[in-house]
């Protein structure tokens, strides 16, 4: 198993080097598709063994079947990213928005990204795990001002300055827990997870409620939820399509992943009533204040991105609630947000390549002009809205129905409602991009079939996932549940 | 310990009146000499090992790689300086300065050391130099500030985060710069100027 998570490690840092040092563009290529497809397999291998061992521990490193439900994420993202960078960016250089010079690094920060990202799921420690959450926006960050032009600077600068501040306040939170711990009962295996959760009981109460709001805060501020949430459609719409899909479907997701694994050491410190109602407060908050910017938006991507504000927020509400039922349908709701983003991320890349703008009044008629793309928009759209029978409708349901089996009632009904609103918006835009006249200078175009592989995969994850969930994912989710209450 | 707290306010407070980017860069050096010096006497008072450690790493990435990497920009960005309102600045530094030991004092009393006063209201100054100052290099120069106010606030009430978890600090932090140095320059590559009130193209 240590040689299995170190190999997930090593890899994505070996390639990126060897792609630093490559001029070949065929070569890179090929280094990375292989590259990455070797390390979602080694990734599924160590999700595969933690069903059989159920717990890996050693000093630093800590994986269990909360780490396994959003190692699956990035396994999957990090390969469908990476199979879909390869027509993208040759598109990218071909039409002048990138040079050649620009293509190794721009591997090299992704495989980079994607160590980082590993290093946040498989630490067991939360003082490196910090340091690991931090090493996702640095490595993030130059991605998002990959083209380096006035926008991507801006939107990078606001990234990095933002991030870093909440995430110097997160420190500040696992600073004062290590304190309650070194007050409690010493500095053995301080802010090793596993230990502060068999001591949790004996940490004091006040100390640790105060670290919780800035740990809160902190990590609330990369998982982009509102009020906290500002610099989250800047970056996701001027960073490259590959790179917007994995910031949203597997970046968000693994702060909030650090955020939950303090959770629930604090929770067996000072309860759960105060963790819940806070987080159903920002979950709530999240979902309102991303409306009306999907109902007035003029930038396809920056839809996208608020459409991700509201899932953290619905994700932040699943585990507010905290019945094993909602919790399971969070985590559910993690792995199919993820799949379906991602995938219109990279639509979107493809259409706006096309079109050449990111203007939704400017993209009309996609169902002409690119009937394929087209038909996977508009399954992804129906997906991400949560339509039955698609993979978002199961979570969803079981989120909502966890509320009602709760006798929330105002709640449920309040988080059905605003589901509707966000419905109600992203379907307007999209029905008038796909189905309305096309553009006189738009002709029928090509699309690379590389491209339509990497989206169809996911799709086809989201048409499987909305009919039919395998039993060994069930039961990942229902143990990663059970972790997070605290079982 | 009394004279280098008083040292470290002093820089912090000056901070906020500076308009020279060079000065403003040169305050924080000293500030991370201060932060070294203190880690030094905590590992004298302890007799822990790590602390020399750390007192060294200070020394070399704070003191050395960050600020000559600013530096550097700085010498680049001649005519760039900080239009902010300095007197609003000053005032709530030194608010900052009497509600931390305020704080401290009145919650904390059986801790009520000189430094950790002197480390919150330390991060509290960065914080503000981030909200209140425009020039991309005043910003990050609030960071550091920030990040050596949590870090004396770890030495003064823990003693310091086990090593390896530091050294991971110290890299991100440095790692940090770099990349804000790098945006820096694209900054002033692509607006003429590193005033960021002008990244406000991307609303809604």
């Amino acid at each position: 198993m240590f040689e299995l998570i170190l190999a997930a490690l090593v890899l994505p840092i070996v390639i990126g080097l060897m792609t630093l040092t490559q001029k070949n563009l065929m070569t890179i290529r090929y280094t990375n598709l292989v590259g990455s497809a070797l390390t979602s397999g080694i990734i599924l291998a160590i999700i595969r063994k933690i069903t059989e061992i159920k717990v890996f521990s050693s000093e630093f490193l800590y994986v269990d079947y909360l780490s396994a439900v959003l190692l699956l994420v990035v396994a999957l993202l990090t390969f469908t990213a990476t199979l879909f960078s390869l027509p993208y960016m040759e598109r990218e250089v071909k039409e002048g928005h990138a040079t050649e010079k620009m293509i190794p690094r721009y591997y090299a920060l992704l495989n980079l990204f994607t160590f980082a990202m590993v290093s946040v799921l498989v630490v067991g420690n939360l003082g490196l795990m910090w340091v690991a959450v931090e090493g996702t926006t640095l490595a993030s960050a130059l991605l998002v001002a990959f083209y380096f032009n006035r926008s991507a600077l801006e939107a990078a600068w606001k990234y990095v300055m933002i991030c870093t501040v909440g995430i110097c306040l997160a420190l500040l939170g696992t600073m004062i827990l290590y304190y309650a711990q070194v007050n409690a009962v010493g500095e053995t295996q301080a802010l090793n997870w596993l230990y502060l959760k068999q001591i949790s009981n004996t940490l004091n109460p006040t100390i640790v409620k105060l670290a919780f709001v800035f740990i809160l805060i902190g990590y609330g501020t990369k998982a982009g939820l509102a009020p906290m949430h500002t610099w989250l459609p800047d970056a996701h719409s001027q960073a490259p399509s590959p790179v917007s899909g994995l910031l949203s479907g597997a970046l968000l997701s693994c702060a909030f992943y650090a955020l939950i694994r303090n959770i629930i050491i604090i929770q067996g410190t000072i309860g759960t009533e105060f963790i819940h109602t806070v987080l159903l407060g920002l979950g709530i908050l999240s979902v309102l204040l991303a409306i009306p910017f999907v109902l007035v938006q003029h930038d396809v991507k920056r839809l996208l991105a608020y459409s991700s504000v509201e899932h953290m927020g619905i994700i932040a509400i699943g585990f507010g609630v905290g019945t094993p039922l909602a919790v399971y349908a969070a985590l559910l709701h993690i792995i199919n947000h993820a799949i379906a983003k991602s995938a219109l991320f990279y639509l979107v890349g493809i259409i706006s390549q096309e079109y050449k703008t990111r203007h939704l009044k400017e993209i009309q008629g996609i169902a002409r002009v690119m009937p394929s793309v087209a038909t996977m928009f508009m399954i992804g759209i129906l997906a991400i809205t949560g339509t039955p029978p698609l993979n978002i409708f199961i979570s969803k349901f079981l989120l909502i129905m966890a509320m009602f089996e709760n006798k929330m009632w105002l709640l449920g009904g309040l988080t059905l409602l605003l589901l509707v609103g966000v419905f109600a918006g992203l379907m307007n835009y999209a029905l008038k991009m796909t189905f309305s006249n096309v553009p006189e200078k738009m002709k029928r175009a090509n699309v690379s079939p590389v491209a339509l592989t990497a989206i169809g995969l996911s799709l086809c994850l989201m048409i499987i996932g909305g009919v039919y969930l395998p039993t060994i994912l069930s039961e990942i989710l229902t143990k990663a549940a059970e972790i997070v209450i605290g079982g | 310990m009394t004279l280098l707290t008083i040292l470290l306010l002093a820089g912090a407070v000056i901070l906020t009146r500076v308009s020279s980017l060079r000065t403003a860069v040169g305050i924080l050096g000293l500030q991370s000499v201060i932060v070294a010096l203190a880690c030094l006497i905590f590992g004298l008072k302890t007799g822990e090992f790590h602390m020399y450690i750390a007192a060294v790493l200070t020394a070399v990435i704070k003191v050395g790689l960050i600020v000559y990497s600013l530096w550097r920009v700085t010498l680049q960005l001649k005519h760039e300086r900080e239009i902010a309102n300095f007197n609003v600045s000053f005032l709530l530094a030194i608010v900052a300065i009497i509600v931390s030991y305020g704080f401290v004092n009145k919650v904390l009393p059986h801790m009520a050391g000189e430094t950790l006063g002197a480390a919150i209201a330390l991060t509290m100054i960065g914080l503000l130099m981030i909200i209140a100052r425009s020039q991309a290099i005043m910003q990050v120069v609030g960071l550091i500030t920030m990040e050596n106010g949590l870090y004396l606030l770890g030495l003064s009430i823990t003693k310091g985060l086990p090593l390896i978890i530091e050294m991971g600090i110290f890299f991100d932090i440095l790692v940090a710069v770099v990349v804000l140095v790098i945006l820096t320059h694209r900054l002033k590559y692509s607006f003429e100027t590193t005033d960021t009130s002008i990244l406000n193209e991307l609303k809604g």
